[in-house]
């Protein structure tokens, strides 16, 4: 029984590993114990930006036009809803639907790509819990201490607490 | 345990993160001053990318695990396996990146996402194949041992084909990136050494089963084909959910 027990175990190891690194920078706007408006920006490392921009700069001129941002708003960002935006928003224990992000952007900086966009929701921070991961494990969101602003409350940045899957965590104070 | 594990999947992830942002840095800092001492000091990187690339979850382990946990082999082997699924895998990626490339040109991304998902639905029929035969020669070579060690040449190379046939992004990644800098012989180069460092980690995966295998197997005795079968049966588990999966997305 314990040669099967390890053998099932084995089976664990088959879950794929993260290639792609993105650096999550979230900015939160707070007013009485309620969030005004989350920014994000992610970061993608420099490696992977390199084969998006090769795609995704089609004029080649270093930076991503009109036209260019739309192909990825629509093709490669939009889609992100089937994962939550790698983001669960938790609030009371529940996880709450992503909501839809406004203000999209796509650039390129030192070059590495980067998005920017916001949700403007109105939360109670109290009992919220704000998770970054990737359930498929094929993206690791990286998540410090330094990477996040809040203006009207404090914040704490943990290692997610999960089996699953690499991922971290910020709450509120 | 499993804390344990998910610590060291946590901190294998972050040495990768580490890695992967030095490494492109320093590839992007090549210049004529520099190249000879850059290049060893990227190729050494790679290597320990490699190592530890390989030793985040993957099926290429599972596989190798499952195969040597189930079936007597020396240590040797693990190493011939670990290398043959590690060189495998990283020719595999050269071939694509260079073909994706220079033969479709664009979208590269979507090109490599889709070929990578055909490589798979190949890599878990093929585990699926390897997993109905080892059960098969399990059960034929129950009472013939002399059969059995004729079975195991036969079968390695199956596992290590069919584990190493799907191209690892890691290595296409790191190519894709030199071949953008014009850094060619650099993006080769740097694919061997990372599937040597790969190689080395899925050996010691090899290693660490066949010891479980020395451990458990005399106690089942002349009963040790039944061992054999379940690792057959696992095996046969694992292609079937790598094609399901596959197919799902």
């Amino acid at each position: 029984m314990k040669i099967i027990t390890t053998l099932i175990l084995l089976i664990n190891i088959v879950y794929a590993h993260p290639h792609t690194f993105i650096e999550v920078y979230p900015t939160i706007t707070i007013k009485g114990n309620k969030t005004e408006k989350i920014d994000f920006i992610w970061k993608l490392d420099e490696m992977t930006s390199s084969m998006l921009i090769m795609e995704f700069d089609v004029n080649q001129n270093g930076k991503l036009d009109q036209n260019e941002q739309s192909f990825v708003y629509e093709n490669y960002f939009s889609p992100l809803i089937d994962y939550n935006f790698y983001t669960d928003i938790t609030v009371n224990d529940k996880i709450q639907k992503f909501p839809k992000p406004t203000n999209f952007n796509s650039f390129i900086e030192n070059n590495r790509l980067c998005y920017s966009f916001s949700i403007e929701e109105t939360i109670n921070i109290k009992n919220t819990l704000l998770d970054f991961g990737d359930t498929d494990f094929f993206v690791a969101m990286i998540l410090k201490k330094e990477f996040v602003s809040i203006k009207g409350a404090k914040g704490i940045v943990s290692d997610l607490d999960n089996d699953f899957y690499f991922g971290y965590r910020l709450e509120f104070k | 345990m499993i804390e344990w594990y998910n610590q060291l999947l946590k901190q294998i992830i972050i040495y990768q993160y580490q890695l992967n942002s030095y490494i492109s840095s320093t590839i992007r800092s090549l210049n004529d001053d520099n190249m000879y001492e850059t290049s060893l000091l990227i190729l050494g990187v790679a290597f320990l990318y490699g190592l530890i690339h390989a030793a985040g979850p993957g099926h290429g382990k599972a596989l190798v695990a499952l195969y040597f946990t189930s079936n007597k082999s020396h240590y040797r082997k693990a190493f011939k396996m670990g290398y043959m699924i590690s060189i495998t895998h990283a020719f595999s990626a050269l071939i694509f990146t260079f073909g994706i490339f220079y033969i479709l040109k664009t979208m590269f991304r979507r090109n490599f996402n889709e070929l990578s998902n055909i490589a798979m639905q190949i890599s878990a029929f093929m585990i699926i194949c390897v997993g109905l035969y080892l059960i098969y020669e399990a059960y034929k070579n129950k009472y013939n041992k002399e059969l059995k060690i004729k079975k195991t040449n036969k079968s390695e190379y199956a596992v290590a084909f069919s584990a190493g046939v799907v191209p690892c992004p890691g290595v296409m990644t790191i190519v894709l990136f030199c071949i953008m800098l014009k850094q060619y012989f650099l993006g080769v180069l740097a694919a061997i050494t990372m599937s040597l460092g790969m190689g080395l980690t899925i050996s010691v995966a090899g290693i660490l089963s066949i010891l479980l295998n020395k451990k458990t197997s005399h106690k089942l005795d002349s009963k040790a084909y039944i061992l054999e079968i379940t690792g057959g049966i696992l095996i046969l588990i694992l292609g079937i959910f790598l094609f399901t999966s596959v197919g799902y997305k």
